[in-house]
C-alpha cells in the first residue's frame, strides 16, 4: 500500500494546511462559516475534514428522521400496520391523535406559512419564489414549528430562514464553479482512489488502478493528483475535500451539497432559534411570555427593546430623551429589527455582512464581575453577541439621529426608523456597533437605576466620546447634593472602562470611589492636552472624611504592592505612583496655573471626599493655594500611607514609590492641572473651604510640592518632602520616623546612601516650603473671599465661610510644624 | 389529497328532521374540498347548510326536491378522476348495476355516484366505480324502512381513490375503507 501510504501523509498535510487557513479558507464559503459560528460544525482549526463530514452527516440524519416522523402522509399506514383503526384514522375523525388530524393541523400551519412565503423577498424572486426553494422553506418552517409547538409559527421566522438557505445556495453555486475550474479533482469514478480509506473494499484498487489513473480524469488517490492538490489554493483544497463523494460518510458527508440543502438549512435555523452554545436565542423574541430567569416580567423582545433604549440613553441621552418625549416606544421598531435580525432593514447583501459579524461574535455569557452587584436587568447584555445586536440597533438609531431629532412628530419618527435608508456605509455602522458593544458590556450598563440628568448624561457622553477626546468641560447643572455617592462610582467605572480600552491600560476596577478616582485622574493626566477629567463634570461637594479615610487606607494597603510605574493596569497604586510622578512633573512645568485646575478637579470628585482634599492639596503647592490643605483627617492617613510607602521607598529608591505615598494628593492635582481655566475659579473657591478642613500635614505636602515646583525637579523630592511634612504633622514620633524614612526614600533616587543627610536637608526644605505654603494659604483666603461672591454654588459659599475658620487653625498648626521642622 | 363528500337522500323535513348528531359533529367546514349530492335534500335550508361545509357543491335533482332547477345529471373532474352524478330514480331498475354501468358509459366517467335506494353500495367493474352513498339521514325509502344513515367520503389522490364509508349502526359510527386505483387514463374502449 505504498501509494496509499504516500497519499495519506500528503492528505494530512493538505488537511493541516487547510486547517491552518480554515478561517481564511472559509471566508468565501459563508454557509460553512456560519455553520461553524452557529455551532453546528466544529471549527476546522480543531478538527479534521472527517469530523466535519461526520457532524454534517449526523445532523442531516436527524433532520431526515424528523421529517419522516412529523410530515404526515395519511395514506401511509402508521407504524407499518396494514389495518389502521378506521374509526380513528378516517379523514373526518375528531380524534386529535389520528393521522388525519395531524395532517389537517399541518395543513393549516402550511397555509399560514405560505401566506408569508409568497411575500418573501420579491426582489430576489427568481430564487426565493421558485417552487423548489419555497417548498424547502415551507417544509423547514413546518417541521421546526411542529418540533417546537410552544412557539408555533410567527411571522418573521421565514425571514430568518431565508438568508440561511441563500448562503447555502451560494456555497453550492461556488462549489459548482470550482468544479468547473478544477474538473480533474472532482471525480465521480466510484472505483477511484480516495483518501479516506473507510471502505476497505477499495483497497485493492490502489495497486490496480494507480497507474491507469495517469491518463484518466484524476482521482484523489492518484499520487500525481495528490501533489497537484497540494498546489491548489487551500480554499479550493478544502472545497475538494469537503465534497468528496467517497469521503467519510459518503454522500451524506459532503459538506457543500445541494441535495441536503434543506437539512443543513434546518440545522442552521434550529441553532439560530434555539441559541445554541449560549448565543442569543431568536426564538425568545417570538415568545409572548416572559422567559424564565428574566429579571423583569416582560416578554424578551420587550425587554430587549428596553435594553436598546437603555444603551441609547447611555450613549446619546439627548436623542433618547427626544424619542421618549415623543412617545416612541422602542418596541415599535425594535420588534421588527430584533425578530428578523435586521432582515427587513437592509438589502440581502448587506444583511449577510451584518450577520457575518453577529454570528462571529463571542457567545459566551459574561461572568458577572464582583462589582456588578445589581446584576444585569437586561438579559441581552449578558453575552457579547447580545450586546453586539443591541449595539448595532443603537448605531442604526444614531445613524438617523439628525433626521429623528428634526421632527416633533412621533409618527414621522417611526416612519424614518422603519424605513432605513438604502445607501449606507455598512462598515461604519458595524464599526460603531462594535464600539458600542464594548460599552454595553461595561458594568455601568448593568445597573438599571436611572441617573439624574445633566451631570450623568455629561459623564456618559464623556465616556462615549472618550474615543474622540472631547475637550469640553461643562460644569454640572445638577445641584451637588442630589448626586448620590454611587453615582460617582458608576461614573468612574464607566470612564474607567472607556479609558481603559482606549489607553490600553487595565486599571483595576475598584469598587471604592477613590481608587477609581485616582485612575481617572491618572487617565486624565495621560491625556495631558485633553479635557479635564470627566469627574469634573459633576463635582459635588459631598465631603466625607470617611471616604478620605478609606482612600488613604487603601492607598496604604496598595503601597505594599510592588509597583511598576509603567504598569498599565491592575495596580492602582502603581498607577497612582505613575500619576503622582506625572503630576509632580506637570506641576513643575505648569507652575502656578495648576492649582486651580486641581481644585476644580477636586470639586468634581465630590463623591470622593478625599480626592477633593487631595486636589486642594495639590493645588496648593502648584499655586499659592496651599492654605486650603486642611486635610486633617487625611494627614494622619497620609502619614500612614507615607509610612507604608516609606517602607517601600526604602526598598525601592525610586521616585515612583514615593509617589505612592501621595497618590491621592497628586492625582487630583494632576487632574486639575489638566483642566481648563474655567474650573479654576470655582475650583479655588471649593478648594479653599476644603482645604480648611484638612490638617496641615497635607498642607505640608503641598508645600513640598510647591517647593518642588520652585526648585526641585524630581517629584521624588517633592514627594519626600511631602511625606516628611505629613509625618511632621503627626504626633511627632511617627513623623520623625516617617520623615526620616520618607526623606531617605525621597532622596533615594538621587543617592540612596545619604539617607540621613537627605533627611535633614529635606526636613529643612520642608520647613521652608511650609512657610511658603502658609503664605499661599493666606493669600488664597483673601482670594477666596473675593471669589465666594462669584461662586455658583451656595454650598460652596457655606463651606467657604466655615473653611475660613478652619483654615486659620490649620495655618496655625502649620506654623508650629514648620517651627518644629526648622528646629530639626 | 382532495376530499370529496358524497351524500344524498336526506328527505328533510319530510321523512327526517336532520342529520344524525354524530354525523353532524364530524362534518366540520374546512376539511372537505367538494360535496356531491345525489338529490332529495329536499329544501333550500339543507342546501345552505351543505354550502357552509364547502362552497363547492354539486347537486342533481331528486324526485322530491323542491328546487326545480337542479340538473338531472352532472359530471365533474377532480384530480385525475371524472365523476358522474345522478339521483338514480331515472335509471331502472333502481340500483341495477348493469343499468348504472350503462349510465356511466353514457356520461363517460370513472366514478358514478347515484342514490335513491337509500342503501350503501360500491361496485367496481371494468369501466370504473359505481357508488351509492345511501341516505345520510336514514330516511325510509320507497323500498324499505330499514335504513342506516350513511354517507361516503372520497379521498382522491393522484390515480388512487380511497373511499371511506361512514355508517351509523346502532348509534355508533362505523367506518370502512375501499381502495380504488385507476388504470392510466384510457379511453373507454368498446367491449
Amino acid at each position: 500500500m505504498s501509494p496509499a501510504a504516500i497519499e495519506r501523509p500528503m492528505l494530512e498535510s493538505a488537511c493541516s494546511k487547510s486547517s491552518d487557513e480554515s478561517r481564511r479558507s472559509f471566508a468565501n464559503l459563508r454557509g460553512v462559516q456560519w455553520r461553524t459560528d452557529l455551532g453546528i460544525l466544529p471549527p476546522l482549526s480543531s478538527s479534521t475534514i472527517d469530523d466535519l463530514r461526520k457532524v454534517t452527516a449526523d445532523s442531516r440524519r436527524r433532520y431526515a428522521c424528523l421529517r419522516r416522523h412529523l410530515l404526515v402522509d395519511p395514506h401511509l399506514p402508521k407504524d407499518g400496520s396494514n389495518s389502521p383503526n378506521l374509526a380513528i384514522d378516517n379523514p373526518l375523525s375528531q380524534n386529535p391523535d389520528s393521522t388525519w388530524g395531524r395532517f389537517f393541523r399541518n395543513a393549516e400551519l402550511e397555509k399560514t406559512v405560505d401566506q408569508d412565503l409568497s411575500r418573501l423577498y420579491p426582489e430576489h424572486g427568481n430564487y426565493f419564489q421558485s417552487t423548489g426553494c419555497q417548498g424547502m422553506l415551507r417544509r423547514i418552517l413546518l417541521l421546526w414549528c411542529l418540533r417546537h409547538p410552544e412557539y408555533g409559527y410567527r411571522q418573521g421566522m421565514h425571514e430568518l430562514l431565508a438568508p440561511l438557505l441563500y448562503v447555502l445556495h451560494v456555497d453550492v453555486e461556488r462549489l459548482s464553479e470550482v468544479r468547473k475550474e478544477y474538473e480533474d479533482h472532482f471525480t465521480d469514478k466510484f472505483d477511484g482512489l480516495s483518501f479516506q480509506e473507510n471502505d476497505l473494499r477499495y483497497n485493492f484498487d490502489f495497486k490496480k488502478y494507480l497507474d491507469s489513473m495517469e491518463d484518466e480524469i484524476g482521482s484523489h488517490g492518484n499520487a500525481t493528483k495528490v501533489r497537484s492538490l497540494d498546489e491548489l489554493d487551500p480554499e479550493i483544497q478544502t472545497i475538494v475535500l469537503l465534497s468528496d463523494a467517497y469521503g467519510a460518510e459518503g454522500e451524506l458527508g459532503i459538506v457543500l451539497s445541494e441535495k441536503f440543502m434543506e437539512h443543513d438549512a434546518y440545522c442552521m435555523f434550529d441553532a439560530l432559534m434555539n441559541g445554541a452554545h449560549g448565543a442569543v436565542a431568536m426564538a425568545d423574541f417570538f415568545s409572548p411570555s416572559p422567559v424564565g430567569g428574566s429579571h423583569s416580567g416582560l416578554p424578551p423582545v420587550i425587554e430587549a427593546s428596553a435594553a436598546l433604549y437603555h444603551l441609547l440613553s447611555v450613549v446619546d441621552s439627548s436623542l433618547h430623551s427626544h424619542l421618549v418625549e415623543l412617545g416612541v416606544e422602542p418596541q415599535y421598531f425594535a420588534l421588527r429589527w430584533l425578530r428578523v435580525l435586521f432582515g427587513r432593514e437592509f438589502s440581502l447583501e448587506n444583511l449577510l455582512l451584518i450577520w457575518d459579524e453577529i454570528f462571529a461574535a463571542d457567545k459566551n455569557k459574561l461572568e458577572k464581575g464582583a462589582g456588578d452587584d445589581t446584576g444585569s436587568t437586561f438579559g441581552i447584555f449578558s453575552s457579547p453577541q447580545g450586546a453586539l445586536i443591541s449595539a448595532f440597533a443603537v448605531s442604526m438609531i444614531l445613524y438617523l439621529r439628525s433626521s429623528l431629532l428634526s421632527t416633533e412628530n412621533a409618527t414621522i419618527c417611526l416612519q424614518r426608523l422603519l424605513k432605513f435608508p438604502e445607501n449606507i456605509d455598512l462598515r461604519k455602522l458595524i464599526g460603531k456597533a462594535k464600539s458600542l458593544q464594548a460599552l454595553a458590556l461595561g458594568p455601568s450598563i448593568s445597573s438599571s437605576s436611572p441617573r439624574c440628568g445633566g451631570a450623568y448624561n455629561h459623564s456618559k457622553s464623556m465616556v462615549v466620546r472618550s474615543h474622540t477626546l472631547p475637550s469640553d468641560s461643562i460644569s454640572p447643572k445638577t445641584p451637588l447634593n442630589m448626586v448620590p455617592d454611587s453615582y460617582w462610582e458608576e461614573k468612574w467605572r464607566v470612564l474607567h472602562k472607556a479609558a481603559e480600552q482606549r489607553n490600553g491600560s487595565s486599571g483595576k476596577q475598584n469598587p471604592t470611589p477613590k481608587k477609581g478616582w485616582t485612575e481617572k485622574v491618572r487617565l486624565s493626566l495621560s491625556r495631558t492636552a485633553s479635557d479635564p477629567s470627566p469627574a469634573k463634570a459633576g463635582c459635588g461637594n459631598d465631603h466625607k472624611p470617611s471616604v478620605r479615610r478609606r482612600l488613604l487606607e487603601d492607598l496604604s494597603q496598595e503601597l505594599g504592592l510592588d509597583e511598576d510605574t509603567e504598569k498599565a493596569g491592575c495596580d492602582e497604586v502603581s498607577g497612582q505612583k505613575d500619576h503622582i510622578c506625572k503630576v509632580v512633573e506637570v506641576e513643575n512645568q505648569d507652575g502656578v496655573n495648576n492649582d486651580f485646575t486641581c481644585v476644580a478637579e477636586e470639586r468634581c470628585l465630590s463623591g470622593i471626599a478625599g480626592s477633593e482634599e487631595n486636589s486642594s492639596l495639590f493645588s496648593d503647592p502648584s499655586s499659592p493655594l496651599s492654605g486650603a490643605n486642611n486635610h486633617e483627617n487625611d494627614s494622619e492617613k497620609s502619614s500612614v500611607a507615607s509610612n507604608s510607602s516609606i517602607d517601600e521607598t526604602d526598598d525601592h529608591p525610586e521616585a515612583n514609590h514615593e509617589d505612592t505615598t501621595l497618590p491621592v494628593s497628586h492625582l487630583p492635582n494632576n487632574a486639575t492641572l489638566n483642566s481648563g481655566d474655567n474650573n479654576e475659579a470655582t475650583g479655588k473657591s471649593l478648594a479653599v473651604p476644603k482645604e480648611r478642613k484638612l490638617l496641615s500635614g497635607k498642607f505640608q505636602w503641598f508645600w513640598k510640592f510647591g517647593r518642588s515646583n520652585d526648585g526641585e525637579e524630581t517629584s521624588e523630592k517633592g514627594n519626600g518632602a511631602l511625606d516628611v511634612t505629613k509625618s511632621a504633622n503627626d504626633a511627632g514620633s511617627q513623623s520623625s520616623t516617617v520623615c526620616s524614612s520618607v526623606d531617605g526614600s525621597c532622596y533615594s533616587s538621587t543617592t540612596g546612601d545619604l539617607v540621613d543627610q537627605n533627611m535633614m536637608g529635606s526636613l529643612r526644605n520642608l520647613g521652608h516650603s511650609m512657610l511658603e505654603h502658609i503664605q499661599v494659604i493666606e493669600s488664597v483666603f483673601q482670594q477666596d473671599r473675593v471669589q465666594v461672591g462669584s461662586s455658583d454654588n451656595f454650598s460652596k459659599n457655606v463651606l467657604v465661610g466655615k473653611g475660613q475658620v478652619t483654615a486659620m487653625t490649620a495655618l496655625k498648626e502649620l506654623r508650629k510644624i514648620s517651627n518644629l521642622l526648622s528646629e530639626m | 389529497m382532495v376530499l370529496v363528500l358524497a351524500l344524498g337522500d336526506l328527505h328533510i323535513p319530510h321523512r327526517a328532521a336532520d342529520l344524525p348528531a354524530k354525523f353532524k359533529s364530524m362534518l366540520v367546514p374546512g376539511k372537505i374540498q367538494h360535496i356531491i349530492c345525489t338529490g332529495n335534500l329536499c329544501i333550500k335550508e339543507v342546501h345552505d347548510y351543505l354550502k357552509t361545509l364547502c362552497p363547492d357543491l354539486h347537486i342533481t335533482r331528486g324526485e322530491y326536491d323542491e328546487e326545480m332547477r337542479y340538473p338531472e345529471t352532472k359530471t365533474l373532474t377532480i384530480g385525475q378522476f371524472k365523476l358522474g352524478l345522478c339521483h338514480g330514480h331515472q335509471v331502472i331498475p333502481w340500483g341495477n348495476l348493469d343499468s348504472l354501468a350503462m349510465l356511466q358509459r353514457q356520461l363517460d366517467v370513472d366514478i358514478l355516484v347515484t342514490g335513491h335506494t337509500h342503501q350503501f353500495t360500491a361496485y367496481k367493474h371494468e369501466g370504473g366505480v359505481v357508488i351509492n352513498p345511501g341516505s345520510a339521514t336514514g330516511a325510509y325509502s320507497s323500498i324499505t324502512y330499514d335504513v342506516n344513515p350513511s354517507f361516503v367520503l372520497m379521498d382522491v389522490d393522484g390515480l388512487r381513490v380511497v373511499v371511506y364509508v361512514y355508517e351509523l349502526i346502532d348509534g355508533e359510527v362505523k367506518v370502512d375503507k375501499i381502495d380504488f386505483k385507476k388504470t392510466t387514463t384510457t379511453t373507454h374502449s368498446a367491449h
